[in-house]
């Protein structure tokens, strides 16, 4: 059902990924998310496209949380961060973030090696009913992907919206 | 280089001179290892002072070791930058010995189905699976003769050229690698492995040796000028044109080229640059290929036909033709 991935780079820490539908609390989940007693990301659903999506952006904010040059303040606020293709913080959280009416969420925790991920904590914690990540591509919402990551007609030819997606979040701070 | 505004730098920040490092007349000594950690303070008045004793006031301004001061000056976080430089390169190089300017190879990354594809002179490549897709990992090798500072500074640039250059690519369809994820610390890059692929030098070779498909090749030069057409009219430059830096997907039939390695790529719109690229380009074919004037021709004929702008730069090509070695300048 949920996904865990190890990071190759970062061999003591592991991204499991959860998503959930028909969530009716999302207005509290979302004030403990940002209270900060929830330990994970909470993310919009509609703006992913694929779980390498997240993995790419939670490679990178534990990168930079391992050399100390996170932008936000905590880890889970970084992955947010780093899905967005713009530098706004507040503007990443208002189109990556859950919001009040959501009835679908995806929820991310990066977990130490060792430590055995808590999902039955978590789970408890939404109401609403965790479904496989098979079911995100179902959830997506490619026309607002396309305009939130400004990506070129030409571009669609050339590889897949998550390639397109994928390339703006890794290069976001060259630029 | 790129004139970086050195406005801000100059007396921002003051060393104590050192006396006997002057007196060396500036010449570096070998150990570098143990100098790294302490660059800022030793080397930038060496510098500064040679060059105030050659009359300039703004030990800011000329020579090479401009843009490195201006960098450090202006950057503000030039410490920063080496205090995370120096942890990586203190490492092997204590390994290394102080006394010995080796070069040591960066570490592999720890993907799984990890293998080595080619230690070139700039980077080793390397192949695995890097979040569950096949990726190519692209670590640069840090040049050891070089100050750290400008190492530093020179291997981050480099990176950002082909990171900025490889996004702008598939901004304008464009067909490259997809960038995964660029480290600035260990100054790797990771990208899209196009698996299965062939480079076109390693087919060309193939279909001279079966000899049997030439009419193959002249569309595959006909494609390769109308991507390169596409590219220029970006203005993007590759800077290192050669029939082993474009891929062909699977299945070779189809003619779906990649480019790939944007190392030394930079934006420019000058015909000049474009037609250095071309020329780069023929000289590879040239010496790598032979028999294939026609395909070239038709590479350049489709090029013409693509590219808006290509009529300054065919007429450049020609001229940097007329410069290169052995040429005669008479006439």
């Amino acid at each position: 059902m949920e996904r865990t991935h190890r990071l190759e780079l970062f061999p003591d820490r592991s991204v499991t990924l959860l998503l959930f539908q028909h969530v009716k609390n999302a207005a509290a989940l979302r004030k403990k998310a940002m209270e900060g007693s929830i330990d994970g990301a909470l993310i919009n659903p509609a703006m992913i496209v694929d779980p390498f999506q997240i993995l790419v952006a939670a490679n990178k904010a534990v990168h930079l949380q391992t050399i100390g040059k996170m932008k936000t303040r905590t880890l889970y606020a970084e992955i947010i961060f780093s899905l967005s293709p713009s530098n706004n913080i507040s503007d990443a959280f208002k189109k990556f973030g859950i919001s009040d009416s959501d009835t679908a969420v995806l929820i991310v925790l990066v977990v130490d090696g060792d430590k055995t991920v808590n999902l039955a904590d978590i789970a408890s914690q939404v109401e609403g009913q965790q479904v496989s990540l098979d079911e995100l591509p179902q959830l997506t919402d490619t026309a607002k992907v396309k305009k939130m990551y400004k990506v070129t007609p030409q571009e669609e030819k050339i590889g897949t919206l998550l390639d397109s997606v994928v390339c703006r979040m890794s290069t976001k701070d060259v630029l | 280089r790129h004139g970086r505004a050195a406005g801000g730098a100059s007396g921002a920040r003051s060393f104590p001179p050192r006396a006997t490092s002057v007196a060396e007349g500036g010449r570096r000594r070998p150990e570098i290892a143990e100098g790294a950690r302490r660059a800022c303070a030793v080397w930038v008045p060496v510098m500064a002072a040679a060059q105030a004793e050659a009359g300039d006031a703004h030990p800011v301004m000329a020579g090479a070791a401009g843009p490195a001061i201006g960098d450090l000056g202006a950057a503000g976080h030039a410490m920063g930058d080496l205090g995370a430089a120096g942890p990586a390169m203190d490492g092997p190089e204590g390994g290394a010995g102080a006394a010995v300017v080796a070069e040591e190879p960066p570490k592999p990354p720890a993907l799984p189905g990890l293998r080595l594809v080619q230690q070139g002179a700039e980077a080793h490549v390397y192949r695995g699976l890097f979040l569950g897709r096949a990726a190519v990992a692209k670590l640069r090798v840090p040049k050891r003769y070089r100050h750290p500072a400008l190492e530093e500074r020179l291997s981050r640039r480099r990176m950002a050229q082909e990171a900025r250059s490889l996004l702008r690519c598939r901004r304008a369809g464009i067909p490259a690698p997809v960038v995964y994820f660029v480290d600035y610390v260990t100054n790797s890059i990771y990208l899209e492995d196009i698996v299965d692929s062939v480079t076109v030098q390693d087919h060309i070779y193939s279909v001279q040796k079966c000899g049997n498909d030439t009419s193959g090749l002249h569309k595959l030069g006909e494609k390769m000028g109308e991507l390169l057409a596409k590219m220029h009219d970006e203005d993007i430059i590759h800077g290192d044109l050669t029939t082993a830096n474009l891929l062909l997907r699977p299945p070779t039939e189809k003619l779906d080229l990649v480019l790939i390695d944007f190392g030394l790529s930079f934006i420019s719109g000058l015909p000049e640059d474009k037609g250095v690229d071309l020329y780069v380009l023929e000289k590879a074919f040239i010496s790598t290929h032979p028999d294939t004037e026609t395909m070239f021709k038709a590479l350049l004929k489709s090029y013409a036909a693509t590219s808006k702008k290509s009529g300054p730069v065919i007429k450049k090509l020609d001229e940097v033709r007329l410069r290169g070695r052995k040429r005669s300048m008479i006439g």
